[in-house]
């Protein structure tokens, strides 16, 4: 008997040596309390020897010394090795996040070797599903998410720091490495891209696009969060009690809370971010292979190029030829098509749309047609708006210009603009006149939300002028160029904040914005265009003579607008076919190279400011209450920095990953030890300090985290000394006086079951029904979820779901909007990843049932995993049972499970066969197309059978 | 259970859930209700579960919080200001203002133009309480209602505001307050969550998960949010094909089954989780039953008006307040949206009062009909109040007002709360409190009061630290307090 019954004196004795220890412990915590400056977790740990224990047979490596040594003294021995079965589910759900597979279940079962468990943790440690399980953890500590958190909670990209992470684990990068990429990849010498993508763990945090916020207020909330998170996660310590006082209980002074704040308020960024979309810094990352992609299209183009140099001397030829054949005037002198989406030739008022007539509506004013630059012109008299039905709808991310002849009578009034009518605050975009300086804003409010930028030379009055703007959709500034006569005009910008999002489907307005401020003059040739015009092409537009007139004059007579409109003009309609297809070759394969430019994704990283910026404490940590002026730097109570360390945040990653670092190390551990058992050596993860819980086995953390160190901080190397102890093989079977001597499992005489994470209880039931698309990383994708869930409650309303192979990714690449996160994940206890979370609970609720039972995503599952059991065609019921069962739960059911699912497939089957129609809907449930080579009535019956193995405890529980 | 054994894992409870841990025990313990009523027990009508942490003799069982998201304007329906009748478009004056923070949207206008309401106040009822024509329905119910007109909070914009309102906090991770409710009182419904939200209004600033979250208190005590479409609960229906017959077959299979595991392995884990699925059983019917309102006397439906019976409005779920109410649900919270007049805002405000004030009163008229305005506290207020000058452009019929977070009005009803007061006075410009100023930690912390709890008592350790929904303040306020 391992353990004292309850009730007899061999308990009461045993419970009270038990209670010792933790008496014991508590000791500890309050000797730390009065004198925190020797508290154990500040004290670099020592590799102690391995206890003797009483047995020599148990041990496999050194953690079972030291946890035999406890037990011994609790005097309870541990439990047996866990079932065979049992052992390579809990290996392959730990290890990959996925479950074994009948195959590999058996290959074990048929392995006797004695290194037949090393090998398949070897196995699991080098599938690329290991690094996919281990990112999981590190996404959670890492805040990492789909959309940017607060009040819009608009989406963002950080995939590639994900695929990052993943690859890192896959890899064996190195704990400390590791660690140096994520804080400061960016300050290593000649960074990698993958360096600098690394850094965007700490751009992972939540940030505001609210209107009207105080950027101050959210540039220190971010700064904020990179200490506490960085803290969290590296040291185990609160130290974010230290923002607005001296920690309470650990030695950290506010003052040393804003030496490290020091390291992370260095960046160029802006406290109101961009509505949707990622917010500087931010660099585009590529993947290998769009690399790859975007190399083969240069090549091409190269080659290209080559074949045009090698025509152009005919091209030469045949265009003088065809110049000096021209005999009058062409019909047409119009060469800048491509992308006009509307032109208005205000030459009438009927016909005042070229692509769409349609009459436009002249409110106030009058407006009267005179002579023009292009046919008529339009006379503005300061009152009139010429009103266009959404001709020119944009929005902030697209690329678009516009361009306009005028002839201003007066230095001031609105030439085109897109308002909203309904708001009364200045909002939309406009180009005006203002002291005959053309100026250009965009923004849903110009007040503070806004681009404004002005020509410093103004424009001449009572002349013909050609006006472009160009914008190039990154909702910045320097994104919009202004034209006059074919020249790029010098341009102040008075207001750089647009936060995005807005799209301006509005009437277009010539001549006034609708609120009084008119044009006086002529207007004449408005264009739209949805891209953006390159300086060629603005002196293109501004040259209006006739092809006939440029093809008579010498050639170096020509402007550059003139002979470039001849170019376009030979080149599109009138040069031979040959050269006419290789032009458009060329241009065919620019284009796809910009276009597969455009398609690299963007990461937020980390990036300071060239010019470094003074960090204060701030009093009561209030962002307007700046006090004492401090330098980068970190707490007294922990080691000094290294010698010669730079003051910057690569100094403080060297800092923290020193080999004598005390908290690094027993951190890291301490989590994989939490992943395997459930609860941390030490149960408070995220805090080390004197207020944390003190380790159930203080030597074993040492010794681990000095292994840890030992071995070069190899995490797969860490990861298997856990796996192959004997610790873990032990049985999850408990006992009443078990649960009763130990319920929390302190002493570790066996392993805890514990309810899968979210992730895992979804991507188990896609690998069982084979559903499981395994494509590592890309964009997040969008599974099935309720259609309303966002619409009732969040800004932007539609969640468009997948179709395809999007359904069935693994879960860790489900699109994770923070304000309202999956409900598939939440509900299965996955955090909101608003802040930093090192432990998940584990909870078991009502929701949790219904999720299991009728989410679409797990019946359809059920249904899938069915037809795979039904296809085993030469089996019997019970083999097709037996089958799914193993499937499962990588064992063979038990005589009476299979009985009771046998009766339940019978009981299913019968109902089935009179309500076939009830079969159709089951089997339908979901995307996945339905066999139907199977017969619904036993495809439905099967699917229920199915779906009831799914809600086994067992099924979402690893034992 | 005897007393002495119920002290006992009271105490537990509590010292449990106080050091925040998740293990074995925790599971155990994790139910998405009190866990008593796993055992079969019935509800209990009479007083609230009080888990060791109530102190105080409670005066109300349960909160319908009546959140009026986006910040309703106080100067346009209880804040009368007759002196600024003649001072349309003239500057706020800086003796006013003080050089106090704007936001970013009209910080930078050129000028502050006083915008007077449009509309009109009278007094109503005994108590003579100032009430604008926009809400003729609350008008009639003011002799009831106890309006704190000196309200402030700390935040200036919606997200941080509407957090800080519901979570004590302006930033993510605390609980909501009736996550706290839920694990400080439990719940008294067997089938039904201690804590549940529903929504109306669409468009005007979104909602967030995180205002019904359970923060770093265990999962199970976040609220249950309502569908407005669909299943109420999320995947309450069985799939298509399966019908509650062959739900309770295949139920009772799988209790067979992992009750064969239960006898293997021991871990109690698996009893929780069979009882768990009878649980998601019976709410798949209460849950219906629950939300079918067409049992409701057309008199009752005539008093909540036109749209108590379209699902997904106010109305509805004022109504459906009162039904979760009646069954014992803790904690019943409301979010309208679209109260974010920046512009517009006589014709936007009209809108979003004609479908929120004859729910709201219809609410206070039903509950004290039933006598349940005894112990139910119902609260209503958005996260902050409305600046009198205008934002944008200013003519005679139209006007907009920016976020004002120095005061605000809210109302409270019932249980525990003084009726037919007036608590706190602002300045001529509603724009500073003169009088008895109610800090939204002074105001949470005063609802704990009538809900039997010292809200420095209600703590949970997270990072080692006591963490409480009024943080490190919160004042009890006496004046609104019932005798």
């Amino acid at each position: 008997m391992r353990y004292p019954q309850i009730g007899t004196r061999a308990f009461v004795l045993a419970a009270s040596a038990f209670s010792l220890i933790a008496a014991s412990l508590a000791a500890d915590r309050e000797s730390a309390l009065e004198v925190p400056r020797t508290h154990w977790a500040f004290v670099p740990p020592e590799r102690p020897p391995l206890p003797t224990a009483h047995s020599v047979s148990w041990p496999k490596n050194g953690i079972d010394y030291f946890v035999l040594a406890r037990l011994d003294q609790a005097g309870i021995e541990p439990s047996p090795e866990a079932e065979k079965e049992t052992l390579i589910r809990r290996v392959t759900l730990d290890l990959t996040g996925l479950p074994p597979t009948p195959a590999e279940v058996d290959a074990f079962l048929r392995d006797l070797s004695p290194d037949a468990y090393e090998n398949v943790v070897n196995r699991l440690l080098n599938s690329a599903r290991y690094g996919e399980r281990m990112a999981l953890d590190w996404l959670d500590l890492a805040r990492y998410a789909d959309t940017s958190g607060y009040q819009t909670d608009g989406i963002r990209f950080m995939w590639r720091w994900r695929d990052w992470v993943i690859d890192a684990f896959n890899r064996n990068l190195p704990y400390n490495q590791f660690t140096l990429e994520q804080l400061a990849g960016d300050l290593l010498p000649n960074p990698t891209t993958d360096q600098i993508i690394a850094t965007g763990f700490n751009r992972n945090h939540r940030a505001n696009s609210e209107g009207g916020i105080v950027f101050e207020e959210y540039l220190k909330e971010y700064a904020v969060d990179r200490v506490d998170t960085t803290a969290t996660v590296w040291l185990g310590l609160t130290i974010g009690c230290a923002r607005c006082h001296d920690h309470k209980y650990d030695p950290i002074s506010q003052k040393e809370f804003y030496q490290l704040f020091a390291y992370f308020d260095q960046l160029q960024e802006r406290g109101r971010v961009s509505k949707y979309g990622n917010s500087a810094p931010l660099i585009r990352a590529p993947t290998a292979r769009m690399e790859a992609d975007v190399r083969d299209i240069e090549t091409k183009l190269e080659k290209s190029r080559i074949a045009w140099d090698a025509i152009l001397p005919k091209l030469r030829r045949t265009q003088t030829e065809w110049e000096n054949s021209l005999t009058e005037e062409t019909s047409t002198d119009e060469w800048v098509i491509d992308g006009l989406e509307s032109r208005f030739p205000l030459d009438d008022i009927e016909l005042a749309s070229e692509v769409e007539p349609e009459p436009a509506t002249v409110s106030d004013g009058s407006l009267q047609f005179v002579r023009g630059k292009v046919g008529k012109a339009a006379q503005f008299d300061g009152k009139a708006c010429l009103r266009l039905k959404d001709k020119a709808g944009f929005g902030g991310r697209d690329a678009v210009s516009f361009g306009v002849w005028l002839r201003p009578e007066d230095s001031t009034g609105t030439i085109l603009a897109l308002v909203n009518e309904g708001d009364t605050r200045d909002n939309g975009f406009s180009v005006e006149l203002v002291r005959g300086k053309v100026r250009v804003k965009l923004g849903p409010r110009w007040l503070d939300d806004a681009i404004r930028v002005e020509t410093p030379q103004p424009i001449e009055i009572g002349v013909w002028q050609h006006v472009l703007i160009t914008y190039d959709g990154s909702q910045m500034a320097n994104g919009i160029s202004v034209y006059v006569n074919g020249e790029p005009r010098e341009l102040a910008t008075q207001l750089d904040i647009l936060t995005g999002g807005i799209s301006l489907n509005y009437p277009l307005r010539i001549g006034s914005d609708g609120s009084g401020n008119g044009f006086h003059g002529n207007l004449d040739d408005v264009r739209f265009y949805r891209r953006m015009l390159s300086s060629v092409e603005a002196e293109v537009l501004a040259t209006t003579t006739p092809i006939y007139t440029i093809a008579k004059k010498m050639t170096s007579e020509r402007s550059t607008g003139e002979r470039e409109k001849l170019d376009r003009f030979f080149l599109g309609s009138a040069a031979p076919e040959e050269i006419r297809d290789k032009f458009a070759r060329l241009k065919t394969l620019e284009q796809e190279k910009r276009e597969r430019f455009a398609a690299i994704p963007t990461v937020m990283v980390m990036q300071d400011r060239p010019d470094p910026a003074d960090t204060f404490i701030l009093t009561r940590g209030e962002y307007d209450r700046p006090g004492e002026k401090v330098t980068a730097g970190v707490p007294s109570c922990l080691p000094p920095l290294p010698q010669g360390a730079p003051a910057n945040r690569l100094g403080l990653a060297q800092w923290i990953v020193g080999s004598s670092h005390p908290l690094t190390s027993r951190v890291a551990v301490n989590r994989f030890w939490q992943k395997y058992f459930g609860a941390g050596l030490v149960r408070t993860p995220e805090d080390f300090g004197t207020r944390g819980e003190s380790p159930s086995h203080p030597k074993l953390l040492d010794w681990l985290a000095t292994e840890f160190v030992r071995t070069g901080w190899d995490v797969k190397g860490m990861q298997r000394l856990i796996v192959t102890s004997a610790t873990y093989r032990q049985s999850s079977d408990v006992t009443e006086s078990m649960l009763q001597f130990d319920p929390e499992n302190r002493l570790l005489a066996r392993v805890p079951r514990m309810r899968l994470p979210a992730e895992t209880i979804r991507d188990q039931a896609l690998s069982v029904s084979g559903l499981l698309d395994g494509t590592i990383g890309g964009p997040s994708v969008n599974p099935y979820q309720p259609a309303s869930l966002w619409k009732e409650i969040a800004s932007d309303s539609s969640y468009s779901q997948d179709h395809g192979p999007g359904l069935y990714r693994r879960s860790l690449y489900t699109f994770w909007k923070r304000t309202v996160p999956h409900p598939s994940m939440a509900i299965f206890d996955a955090p909101s990843r608003e802040i930093c979370t090192v432990r998940r609970p584990r909870t078991n609720t009502p929701l949790q049932a219904l999720a299991l039972m009728n989410e679409v995503t797990y019946v359809e599952a059920s249904r899938v995993l069915a037809g795979r059991m039904l296809r085993k065609s030469e089996g019997s019921d019970i083999d097709r049972i037996r089958f799914g069962f193993k499937l499962l739960t990588a064992r063979n059911p038990t005589r009476k499970e299979q009985t009771v699912l046998s009766e339940s497939l019978e009981r299913y089957r019968s109902q089935y066969k009179v309500s076939i129609n009830a079969a159709r809907a089951l089997i339908g449930t979901g995307e996945y197309p339905s066999s139907n080579a199977l017969d619904p009535g036993e495809l439905a019956a099967f699917a229920l059978v199915a779906s009831l193995m799914m809600n086994l405890d067992e099924v979402i529980t690893r034992e | 259970m005897d007393p002495i054994t119920e002290l006992e894992s009271d105490w537990n409870r509590r010292r449990f859930l106080s050091r925040g841990v998740t293990g074995i025990g925790a599971i155990a313990l994790a139910s998405l209700l009190n866990p008593r009523f796993l055992r079969g027990a019935q509800p209990v009508e009479d007083s609230p579960r009080t888990f060791g942490f109530s102190h105080l003799a409670p005066r109300a069982k349960r909160v319908i919080y009546l959140c009026q998201s986006g910040a309703p304007s106080q100067l346009d329906l209880f804040d009368f200001k007759p002196n600024l009748a003649g001072r349309f478009g003239q500057d706020l004056p800086d003796s006013v203002r003080m050089g106090q923070r704007l936001t970013g949207m009209t910080a930078g206008q050129d000028r502050f133009p006083i915008a007077p309401s449009i509309f009109t106040f009278a007094r109503h009822g005994a108590s003579g309480a100032w009430v604008s024509e926009l809400l003729p329905f609350t008008a009639r119910i003011t002799d009831d209602l106890c309006f704190v007109k000196s309200m402030r909070t700390e935040a200036i914009n919606h997200d941080p505001a509407i957090t800080f309102l519901q979570t004590g906090s302006q930033q993510a991770g605390r609980p909501s307050f009736g996550a706290w409710l839920s694990y400080g009182l439990g719940s008294e419904n067997a089938n039904l969550p201690a804590f549940v939200v529903m929504t109306s209004g669409d468009g005007g600033q979104p909602l967030y998960d995180r205002l019904w979250g359970s923060g770093f208190l265990p999962t199970k005590h976040q609220g249950v949010k309502l569908n407005r479409t669909g299943d109420p609960v999320l995947f309450l229906s069985n799939p298509p094909g399966v019908d509650a017959a062959m739900r309770r077959s295949m139920l009772d299979d799988l209790s067979e089954l992992n009750q064969i595991r239960l006898a293997k392995k021991g871990d109690p884990e698996i009893a929780n989780r069979i009882a768990q699925y009878e649980l998601a059983f019976r709410m798949q019917s209460s849950v219906p039953e629950l939300v079918d309102t067409s049992g409701e006397p057309q008199s009752v439906l005539d008093l909540y008006g036109p749209d108590a019976t379209k699902p997904g409005t106010y109305a509805a779920n004022c109504l459906l307040a009162r039904r979760f109410a009646e069954r014992g649900v803790r904690f019943i919270q409301l979010y309208h949206r679209g109260w974010d007049q920046h512009t517009n805002l006589p014709k936007d405000i009209a809108n979003q009062c004609r479908a929120t004030d004859q729910p709201s009163a219809a609410l206070i008229t039903d509950l004290k009909q039933r006598g349940m305005l005894e112990d139910t506290l119902v609260v209503w207020g958005g996260e902050f109040g409305r600046t009198v000058y205008c934002q944008g452009k200013l003519t005679g019929a139209n006007y907009g007002r920016d976020h004002h977070p120095r005061c605000f009005t809210m109302w409270l009803a019932g249980g525990g709360i003084r009726p037919g007061i007036t608590h706190g006075e602002t300045d001529d410009h509603s724009y500073n409190i003169t009088r008895d100023p109610v800090h939204v930690h002074d105001l949470n912390a005063t609802i704990l009061h009538c809900l039997g709890l010292r809200h420095t008592d209600l703590t949970f350790r997270f990072q080692s630290r006591d963490h409480r929904l009024t943080d490190v303040a919160g004042q009890l306020v006496p004046g609104i307090l019932a005798g």
